[in-house]
C-alpha cells in the first residue's frame, strides 16, 4: 500500500488519487495540542500491531492495513471497544485498476470511542478483488458488505450470504458503482415544432 | 276474502315477512349498506375527518355505499387459475346463505290473540310455552338449539370459501378461522346453557317472555356471548381470519366484483343474525310490545348491538390467533363456567 | 407445504405444547398490505417463522451513482427523496459533509434552525412511524391520528421552508430562510396542541390493552444483539444503549440545547414505540428552548452572503427574510478531501461519507441510512417469532423501504 506509485496526471479523468497520499485536506482544523482520544487510540494500537495510521481530525482516524493483516487489525478494534460497523464503503480506482474497501467502525458502549469515527481501509487488485470478511468480528458489516459485493465485485470471503441485495438477480458481471459504468446525462427535451 | 286481503294475508305470513322483508334479507340489506356507512362515519368521528361526503352531502354521504355497491356489482369478477369455477361461485353464496338461515328461527315478535294486525296466524304459530302465537319464521319448541346449531355451521363454509380458491393467504385465514371457531362455539353455547339453564327453557320466547332480561338476569353470561359474537363474526379485536396486513384478506383473498361483496356482506350479516338472537336473549326482546312494533322494538334493540360491535374497529386493533385461542381458553372459558353456576344459582332462586 | 413429526416443543407460560412442524414458505410482497415496497420471503413452521430473506431494492434510486454526475448543489434534493418524510435530516447530514470539506464556518442562528427544523421534522416523522405501526397492528385511529397530527408539522415546515416535503432548506453555509414571528407563533400552537394530544395518543394507543399486548415482548431485542446487529436510533435506544448521535457528537445547535436521551431497557416493540412518544416529548421541549434562545444574525455564512448582488440581497433578505444562492453556488468546486460526518436522523444515525476529488461532483458519496441498518435487525428479529408479529416487528423497527434502499 504505502509504494504506490502516483499515477499520472489526467485532469479529464479528475486524478482520482487514493486517499491513503492525498495531504490532509485543508478544511481539516488544526489538531489542539493536547493529545486527543484518536491519538491515544493509535498509541494503543500501534503498541498491539504495526499499522499506517493517519489522523484526519480529532474525531477522525484513518488506519491503513494490508489484506492480510485486515482480520487482526479488527480483532484488536473490537477489543480496544469498537462495537460495530457504521458502513462498508468500496472506492474505484480505475487508473491503478484497484478497489479500497473502508470500514467506518465505531462504538455505541464506549465513551470516548462512541465520539470517533475510525477508517479501516484495504486495498485490493481488479485481478484479485478478494477481501476477508468481517462478519464474524462485527456482525453489522452483513448488509454492508453483501452491498459492496453486488456494486464493486469484491468478493468477501466468509460472508455468510454473499449474494445480491438491492440488484435484480439477473444484473452478471456489470458492476454500477465501479467508474466504468457510465451514466449518461440526458438533455433537455425541446419540442421543435412548438419553438417554430 | 277480497283479493287484496289474500295479498296481505300472504305477505304477512311470518315464513315469508321474517326471512324475506323484516327483519330479513331486504332490510338486512339496507341495514348491511347502512351499518358499513354508518361504521366509516363513526369512525371517522374518532379519527378527526368526514369519511364519505361527497355522494349526497345532505344526507352524509349515505349515498357513497350505493356507488360502492353499484361499482362492485359491474366490476369483472376474475376466477383463479386451476380453480373449479361452479364452486369458486357457489362458496360465498352458501357463506352467505348460512349466515342468513339462524333468522328464520329466531322468534321476531309476539302474536296476539286478537287486536293485531297479526293475529290470524294466532293459531299456525301458537307456542305452548308462552301460551301465545309467536312471530317467527319457523316454529319449533327448541329454537334456542337450532338457531346456534345453524349459525355455528357458517365457519364450514368459511373454510370451503379458503379452500376453493387455492391461495395460501386463503388457506392461513382458513386454518385460522378453524382454531377460532373451537373457541368461539364453545363460548357461545356455553353461554347459552347458561341462560337456558336459568331459564328452565330451550324456547326463546320463553325467555324474553318471563320479563327479566338476560343481561340482569345473567350479566356474565351476557358479555362471554358477545365476545363469542365478535370474535365468531371477525369484528375487531378479533379480526384476526380477514387480518388484511397479515394475509391479505384470509379466506377471501381471491374474491374480486361481486363475489367479494358477498363475502365482505355475509360476515355483516352472520354479526346481524347474532345480534337478533343477542337482543331476544339479553335484552329483553319484543316485551313488553306485541305484533309488529314489537318486531321493530326486537330489531331495533339488535341493530345497537351490531352498531356497537362495528364501532369497536375505531377502538382496538387485532389480537394474534394465539393471544385471542389463550384469551377464550384461559380467561373467559371460566367465565362461561361462572355464567353457569350463576344460572343455576338464580334460576332456582329466582326465576320460576 | 410438507408436514412431519418432530419433537420441537415451545414452552408457553409453563404449558408444553408438542408442535407438529408444517413448514412452508410466504411470499409476502411486494404488492402485499403488510410489506411495503420490499418482498420478504417468510420460512415458516406452523405460526412460527423460521427465517425470513429480505428482498429489498424495489425502490433503489441509485443515490450514490447518480451523485457522481451531479453537482454539488443537484445533490441536495438527491439526499433527500429517499426519505422525503425526514428530509431536513437527510439534507442536513450531506451539507455537514460539504461544509467540513469546504471549511465553512455556519453562524449561530443558522445552527439553531437547523436544529428548529430538523426537531420539527423529527416530530412529523415519528408521528408517521406510529401511524404505520398502527395500521400494522389494524388500529385505524391511530394511523389516522398519526397523519392528521403529522399534518400540523408538515404545515409549520411549509411557512418555513415553502416546502411539504422535500423541503432542501440547509445549504452550505446556512439556511435560506429565516425564522419569522408567524412561525414562531405558529409553533407555539403547535406545540400547545401537540402535547394536548399526547395525552390522548397515550389513552388510546400506548395504554390500549390490545396495543401493549401486540407490542409487548414481541421482537425482543438484547442490549448485546442490539449492538451486535449495528441497530441505529430509537430501536438502539429501546434495548438500553445510551447513544445518540445529538449527544456523543454534538452536531448544529444540540450542544447548548437541554434534552434527555430516552433510553429504555426492555428491548421489545413497546420500549421502541416509547423511545419514540419520548421523543417527540423532547423535541417540543427542544423547539420551545429555540424559539426562546435563537440569537439574532445573519443566516448564511459571511463568505457566501458577501457574493450575493447588493441589489438582491436587498429585495430579498431584507424584504423577506431569504437569502438568494450567490452564482458560485451554480458548480463550485470544494478543495480535494473526504469527509464522513453523522446526524441522529429520526429514524437513527444517519451516515455521509463524502469524497472530494476537487471536480464539481464528488467522487464518492456513501449515505447509510438508519433503515439501512435496519435491515439486517429485522431479518434477525424475526427469526423464532410468530408470524403476525412480521408486521409488529416491521412496524416498531420503523423500517422504511426507500429510505433503506436509497
Amino acid at each position: 500500500m504505502s509504494n504506490q506509485p502516483k499515477p499520472s496526471s489526467n485532469p479529464v479523468q479528475n486524478n482520482p488519487v487514493p486517499q491513503a497520499q492525498r495531504p490532509t485536506p485543508q478544511a481539516v482544523p488544526k489538531p489542539p495540542q493536547q493529545p486527543t482520544i484518536i491519538d491515544k487510540l493509535f498509541e494503543e494500537l500501534q503498541k498491539r500491531i504495526k499499522v499506517t495510521t493517519r489522523k484526519d481530525a480529532p474525531n477522525r482516524g484513518t488506519i491503513i492495513v494490508d489484506r492480510s493483516q485486515l482480520v487482526e487489525v479488527a480483532k484488536i478494534l473490537k477489543e480496544l471497544g469498537f462495537d460495530h460497523v457504521k458502513t462498508v464503503t468500496g472506492m474505484d480506482y480505475p487508473d491503478e485498476e484497484k478497489l479500497e474497501v473502508i470500514y467506518h467502525v465505531s462504538s455505541y458502549e464506549h465513551p470516548e470511542y462512541s465520539k470517533v469515527i475510525v477508517a479501516l481501509r484495504t486495498t485490493v487488485s481488479y485481478r484479485d478483488p478478494v477481501v476477508p470478511s468481517l462478519y464474524s468480528i462485527w456482525e453489522s458489516v452483513w448488509t454492508g458488505e453483501r452491498e459492496t459485493y453486488e456494486m464493486f465485485g469484491i468478493r468477501f470471503e466468509g460472508h455468510p450470504d454473499l449474494r445480491r441485495l438491492f440488484l435484480p438477480d439477473d444484473f452478471e458481471g456489470i458492476y454500477p458503482l465501479r467508474k466504468e459504468y457510465k451514466l449518461k446525462k440526458e438533455g433537455i427535451f425541446i419540442d421543435e415544432q412548438q419553438a417554430e | 276474502m277480497s283479493i287484496l286481503s289474500l295479498i296481505l294475508f300472504y305477505l304477512l305470513y311470518p315464513s315469508f315477512f321474517i326471512t324475506v322483508i323484516f327483519p330479513g334479507a331486504i332490510f338486512a340489506l339496507i341495514l348491511l349498506l347502512l351499518m358499513i356507512w354508518f361504521e366509516r362515519k363513526a369512525a371517522a368521528f374518532v379519527q378527526m375527518r368526514y369519511g364519505p361526503l361527497y355522494a349526497s352531502k345532505r344526507l352524509g354521504g349515505a349515498l357513497q355505499l350505493i356507488a360502492d355497491a353499484i361499482k362492485y356489482a359491474i366490476s369483472e369478477i376474475i376466477i383463479p387459475n386451476g380453480v373449479n369455477p361452479t364452486l369458486y361461485a357457489l362458496a360465498p353464496m352458501l357463506l352467505i346463505t348460512f349466515a342468513f338461515i339462524p333468522i328464520a328461527v329466531i322468534p321476531v315478535s309476539r302474536i296476539p290473540i286478537s287486536g293485531s294486525i297479526l293475529s290470524k296466524y294466532f293459531l299456525a304459530f301458537y307456542d305452548p310455552d308462552i301460551k301465545s302465537g309467536l312471530y317467527v319464521g319457523y316454529f319449533v319448541p327448541f329454537n334456542l338449539l337450532l338457531a346456534l346449531g345453524l349459525a355455528s355451521s357458517y365457519s364450514v363454509f368459511v373454510l370451503l370459501t379458503a379452500w376453493v380458491t387455492n391461495n395460501r393467504f386463503a388457506l392461513i385465514g382458513a386454518v385460522r378461522e378453524a382454531f377460532l371457531s373451537v373457541s368461539y362455539d364453545v363460548l357461545i353455547v356455553m353461554s347459552a346453557l347458561a341462560l337456558a339453564l336459568e331459564y328452565h327453557t330451550l324456547d326463546i320466547a320463553k325467555i324474553v317472555q318471563s320479563g327479566i332480561p338476560g343481561f340482569i338476569a345473567n350479566p356474565i353470561a351476557g358479555v362471554v356471548f358477545f365476545i363469542g359474537v365478535i370474535m365468531g363474526t371477525s369484528r375487531f379485536p378479533f379480526e384476526i381470519v380477514e387480518a388484511d396486513t397479515e394475509v391479505v384478506m384470509g379466506p377471501y383473498t381471491e374474491y374480486t366484483g361481486l363475489l367479494y361483496v358477498i363475502t365482505m356482506g355475509a360476515s355483516y350479516i352472520g354479526t346481524y343474525s347474532f345480534a337478533l338472537l343477542y337482543s331476544d336473549l339479553f335484552l329483553g326482546g319484543w316485551a313488553p310490545f306485541s305484533g309488529l312494533p314489537g318486531a321493530v322494538w326486537m330489531t331495533f334493540k339488535a341493530v345497537l348491538v351490531l352498531a356497537f360491535s362495528v364501532f369497536l374497529r375505531s377502538v382496538y386493533g387485532r389480537y394474534r390467533i394465539d393471544q385471542a385461542i389463550r384469551g377464550s381458553w384461559k380467561y373467559v372459558l371460566p367465565a362461561a363456567l361462572a355464567s353457569i353456576i350463576l344460572g343455576l344459582v338464580v334460576g332456582w332462586l329466582w326465576i320460576r | 407445504m410438507s408436514s412431519r413429526p418432530s419433537e420441537i416443543t415451545i414452552s408457553a407460560e409453563g404449558m408444553e405444547v408438542e408442535i407438529i412442524p408444517v413448514e412452508g414458505e410466504i411470499n409476502v410482497g411486494p404488492q402485499h398490505p403488510g410489506s411495503g415496497h420490499m418482498r420478504i420471503y417468510v420460512k415458516v413452521n406452523g405460526d412460527i417463522i423460521e427465517d425470513v430473506d429480505m428482498d429489498v431494492g424495489y425502490v433503489h434510486r441509485a443515490v450514490e451513482k447518480l451523485s457522481e454526475i451531479r453537482t454539488y448543489m443537484q445533490i441536495i434534493p438527491l439526499v433527500e427523496r429517499p426519505a422525503i418524510l425526514d428530509s431536513i435530516n437527510m439534507n442536513l447530514g450531506y451539507i455537514m459533509a460539504v461544509e467540513k470539506i469546504m471549511g465553512v464556518e455556519v453562524p449561530e442562528r443558522a445552527q439553531y434552525l437547523r436544529s428548529f427544523a430538523a426537531e420539527v421534522n423529527r416530530i412529523a416523522s415519528h408521528l408517521y412511524g406510529t401511524g404505520i405501526l398502527a395500521i400494522f397492528l389494524g388500529h385505524s385511529t391511530g394511523y389516522m391520528w398519526g397523519f392528521g397530527d403529522r399534518e400540523v408539522w408538515v404545515e409549520i415546515l411549509q411557512a418555513l421552508t415553502g416546502a411539504r416535503l422535500t423541503n432542501s432548506y440547509i445549504i452550505p453555509g446556512g439556511v435560506r430562510r429565516d425564522l419569522t414571528p408567524t412561525i414562531k407563533e405558529m409553533t407555539l400552537k403547535a406545540i400547545a396542541y401537540q402535547r394536548k394530544r399526547m395525552a390522548e395518543w397515550r389513552r388510546i394507543f400506548l395504554n390500549n390493552p390490545n396495543i401493549r399486548d401486540r407490542l409487548e415482548n414481541v421482537g425482543v431485542m438484547s442490549k448485546e444483539n442490539a449492538i451486535k446487529w449495528g441497530a441505529a436510533g430509537p430501536n438502539l435506544r429501546g434495548s438500553g444503549v445510551n447513544y445518540d448521535v445529538r449527544k456523543a457528537e454534538p452536531y448544529a445547535a444540540y450542544d447548548k440545547l437541554d434534552f434527555e436521551v430516552q433510553v429504555y431497557k426492555e428491548g421489545d416493540g413497546y420500549a421502541r414505540t416509547l423511545v419514540r412518544f419520548g421523543e417527540i416529548e423532547q423535541s417540543l421541549n427542544m423547539l420551545e428552548q429555540i424559539i426562546k434562545e435563537i440569537p439574532e444574525g445573519p443566516i448564511l455564512a459571511d463568505r457566501f452572503f458577501k457574493m450575493i448582488p447588493p441589489a438582491r440581497v436587498k429585495k430579498w433578505w431584507d424584504g423577506m427574510r431569504r437569502v438568494v444562492f450567490p452564482g458560485y453556488f451554480a458548480s463550485f468546486r470544494p478543495p480535494k478531501g473526504e469527509a464522513i460526518t453523522r446526524v441522529e436522523a429520526s429514524r437513527g444515525e444517519l451516515v455521509y461519507y463524502v469524497v472530494s476529488d476537487g471536480s464539481a461532483t464528488p467522487y464518492r458519496l456513501r449515505m447509510i441510512t438508519p433503515s439501512y441498518r435496519s435491515i439486517y435487525v429485522f431479518k434477525q428479529l424475526c427469526k423464532g417469532s410468530r408470524y403476525p408479529d412480521l408486521v409488529s416487528i416491521y412496524g416498531s423497527l420503523d423500517y422504511f423501504p426507500p429510505e433503506a434502499d436509497r
